[in-house]
């Protein structure tokens, strides 16, 4: 071996990827956050059903707080559970 | 003896009581015993049967009180003219104290017959008693009215001309020590004599003597004020006046009530300063540009109290000192340009605060002439046509003491300098350009390891966010938070490795940094084909990453990743240090010695311009050799088996880390797209509120709020609102030409 690397240091950045650009209740960009956030990133995370939908975890949150009865996906009305 | 009121005979009490009476008067020998008898005929009298004879009592006192006193006022005027003074004041001791002991012998008059008929204060004020009402007053106040009107009333102008002679005198210098006494003692006589009045105290004090007092003192000052303006220049005249001042001070507590003080100041200020203030401003200009500190602050003493006085005086020095700051930062040449104006203009400030805290007493107005001058300088575009250089000259400066670099400066004095340039921030108008190359250098001072401690680094962003808010820094924070939990994703990573047993054979370490918060330009972004030996650590991070963040996408950031190379086919052995472009070109020669750009190029599917700028970089640190001057597809490379460097350890980054014009435009160019956003967020804000608005008040609105991190142009306003109006959030209202209207 002429050259051998020793170390590494890497740099990247992330990003969302969403199925849709933007939250289905808050109607604001995954890249954003949530109307109650004022920085997007760790602190206004995004979460998906099993029904594959996505939302902000404040939005959808709030939207399942607000049901009595069942928790529904607010896009599919199928029984909302989190996707591990 | 008894207290049982009784008969008597008045006029026998009178005769012995009138002879104690004009005992205590005159200050003469008067026995206990003879004191006590009085003391019980005044009571006896008081309380006589069947008819008091208080008022009777009264009257014979006042009457005889007033002989008295004429007597006095013919035995003072017999002395002549020359010894008015002197025997008015000993007249004055012996009677007024006299008076005192007087009022005593007839306490039982005073406080059960005359206290009693004694109008309140409330019918003074509103009662509709008129003035000519005589109403007995207590003895020691009968004996001081009795004094003034038979001995003050006709000696006052003689009394006057003497005291102001004497004043006079004074003020001269000339004055005999054992006077001094003599006229303050007469000038309070006309105090005390109305001492007991309940209101309108020092009605006669001012009437009779502070009016020509004042009078003459006025045209004193103005005929002294003429005679030192021809004898002296400006700093001996202010001197002079300073002095004389001081000194109407000192003889206005040593002479007159302390009432007067006020008004002697003001009425030597006007004739000696105010009158000539003219002539004090027309000093100003050279004393400011000579930076005369002893004159100037006699001046701002002077004219402190002046209306109008020190304006000019400010006005001056913000011109001196704005002079002053563009003077230190014209034509800076060098590589250093931006310490010389940070350290420069730190200087001029340093030295002008330190001045007016000297000479101007810290005076807030004059802090405030300093803060315009300076922001000013610091804003000043030598042509109109460019950018200001100050934002990015600052933030350099930053720069330059956060990193590693910075040698032979203890913590401390990083420290201290740091905390001066805020100084210099908060003068910025255009904050928000400052804010993107510092964190531009930030970025690249944290992804290169370059910062000299992280603790310098937080307290500096802190100190940025004291001067301008959280909006400000959040960003900032950010990074440093990314930077903290990459190290904790690094450790979990490492972690992960040593349970399933895998090796990389690297020492792998990443940031994983949130889009949004680094400045990190995206158009440098080229496709490239990561090295074989690389490719493995990658993907196996990608797959760790992505198991425990579910939703997020990498991109890689190539050009800023680093690596550590071991070359072992030279003579000794090499670490060097370079960027994961030109490692991967390195690699390329593992399998041969030679090889064309072409072949490089497409195998590592770099672009152009990338490939050129990392492939010049090896050929310049002459670990490839190129067979021509300039490399076209053609060019063969060869590696340079002969590579000697007396150092076996070094870097090849440092090159492509520096600035280039194309970056510092870039930036620009996203404060401008930002500006915009935040102009067009604000004029949405506003018209959200107002519903309708005129375009001058909206104007207005808009440059108040963005007050803070930048100065709008108007033209700049002007274009968010077209823009927004074509976006649908404001329209024109239809009957005005200009007034917006909100769009819901």
């Amino acid at each position: 071996m002429k050259v051998t690397i020793r170390s590494w240091t890497g740099v990247a950045t992330w990003r969302w990827v969403a199925n849709d650009d933007n939250c289905g209740i808050c109607r604001m960009a995954f890249d954003g956050c949530c109307p109650d956030c004022k920085l997007p990133g760790d602190d206004c995370p995004l979460v998906w059903g099993q029904c594959s939908h996505c939302f902000h975890i404040h939005c959808i949150m709030k939207w399942l707080n607000s049901q009595q009865v069942q928790h529904l996906c607010p896009m599919c009305r199928q029984e909302w559970k989190f996707k591990e | 003896m008894s207290l049982k009121p009784r008969r008597v005979d008045f006029n026998e009490k009178w005769v012995g009581l009138q002879e104690t009476v004009k005992g205590v008067i005159t200050l003469g020998n008067v026995p206990r015993e003879t004191w006590n008898a009085c003391f019980s005929d005044v009571y006896i009298l008081c309380v006589a049967y069947p008819e008091p004879y208080a008022d009777k009592l009264y009257l014979e006192t006042k009457y005889f009180l007033d002989n008295h006193v004429k007597a006095l006022l013919e035995k003072v005027r017999a002395n002549g003219e020359a010894n008015l003074l002197k025997c008015y004041h000993k007249a004055w001791v012996e009677y007024s104290t006299g008076i005192g002991y007087l009022h005593r012998l007839y306490l039982y008059l005073n406080q059960q017959h005359i206290k009693k008929q004694k109008l309140s204060d409330a019918e003074i004020m509103y009662g509709s008693i008129g003035p000519d009402v005589q109403e007995q007053m207590e003895i020691g106040e009968l004996g001081l009215d009795i004094w003034k009107r038979n001995m003050v009333e006709p000696l006052k102008e003689n009394l006057v001309n003497l005291l102001l002679e004497g004043i006079h005198y004074d003020r001269l210098g000339e004055a005999s020590p054992n006077i001094t006494d003599i006229i303050r003692g007469v000038i309070n006589s006309f105090v005390s004599v109305e001492k007991y009045k309940r209101k309108g105290k020092l009605e006669l004090y001012e009437e009779i003597f502070e009016t020509p007092f004042l009078q003459a003192s006025g045209e004193y000052y103005k005929r002294e004020a003429s005679k030192l303006l021809q004898e002296c220049n400006v700093s001996q005249y202010m001197e002079r006046v300073i002095q004389r001042l001081e000194e109407e001070t000192f003889r206005s507590n040593k002479f007159l009530h302390f009432s007067s003080f006020v008004k002697v100041k003001a009425r030597c200020e006007q004739h000696m300063v105010a009158d000539h203030l003219a002539f004090l401003h027309g000093e100003c200009k050279s004393m400011v540009q000579e930076e005369r500190c002893k004159d100037l602050s006699n001046m701002y003493t002077l004219l402190r109290s002046m209306r109008d006085g020190i304006g000019v005086l400010i006005t001056e020095l913000s011109e001196h000192i704005r002079a002053q700051g563009l003077e230190t930062v014209r034509g800076l040449k060098g590589d250093n340009v931006h310490i010389q104006f940070v350290e420069n203009m730190l200087a001029v400030h340093k030295k002008y605060r330190e001045l007016i805290q000297e000479v101007f007493n810290g005076d807030q107005s004059f802090i405030g002439a300093l803060d315009k001058a300076c922001t000013f300088v610091v804003n000043h575009r030598p042509n109109p046509k460019m950018v200001c250089r100050s934002p990015e000259m600052l933030a350099k400066y930053c720069d330059s003491l956060l990193k590693k670099s910075s040698k032979g400066i203890s913590e401390s004095e990083i420290d201290e300098k740091l905390a001066q340039s805020i100084t210099i921030f908060k003068y910025i108008d255009d904050k928000d350009v400052f804010q993107k190359f510092y964190a531009r250098m930030l970025a690249k001072r944290l992804i290169h390891s370059q910062s000299q401690s992280m603790d310098a680094e937080e307290a500096m962003i802190n100190r940025l966010k004291q001067a301008c808010g959280y909006e400000f820094t959040n960003k900032l924070h950010r990074m440093f938070t990314d930077m903290s939990v990459s190290s904790d994703l690094n450790n979990k990573f490492n972690n992960f490795l040593k349970l399933d047993n895998i090796d990389l054979g690297i020492s792998f370490c990443i940031y994983i940094l949130q889009a949004g918060a680094w400045p990190l330009g995206q158009n440098l972004l080229t496709p490239f084909t990561v090295p074989q030996e690389l490719e493995k650590s990658v993907q196996m991070f990608e797959n760790f990453y992505h198991n425990h963040f579910n939703g997020r996408k990498l991109t890689w950031l190539h050009h800023l990743c680093q690596a550590e190379l071991k070359l072992s086919y030279l003579k000794k052995p090499y670490q060097i240090t370079m960027q994961t472009f030109q490692m991967a070109i390195l690699l390329m020669f593992e399998k041969t010695d030679s090889l064309t750009c072409k072949e490089v190029q497409e195998s590592l599917q770099l672009n152009s311009e990338q490939f050129g700028k990392h492939l010049t970089s090896l050929i310049e640190s002459k670990i490839l050799l190129s067979d021509t001057e300039s490399q076209t597809p053609e060019t063969v490379l060869t590696l340079n088996l002969e590579y000697n460097n007396k150092r076996t350890k070094f870097r090849i980054t440092a090159a492509l880390q520096r600035d280039s014009p194309q970056e510092v435009e870039q930036t620009l160019s996203a404060v401008d797209e930002d500006r915009k956003l935040y102009l067009q967020a604000a004029i949405v804000r506003v018209m959200k509120s107002r519903k309708v608005l005129r375009h001058n008040a909206l104007i207005q609105e808009v440059l108040s709020q963005s007050k803070v991190t930048f100065a709008p142009s108007i033209s700049m306003i002007k274009k968010c609102i077209e823009a927004l109006i074509d976006k649908q959030y404001i329209e024109r209202t239809p009957n005005s030409a200009d007034e917006y209207s909100y769009v819901a």
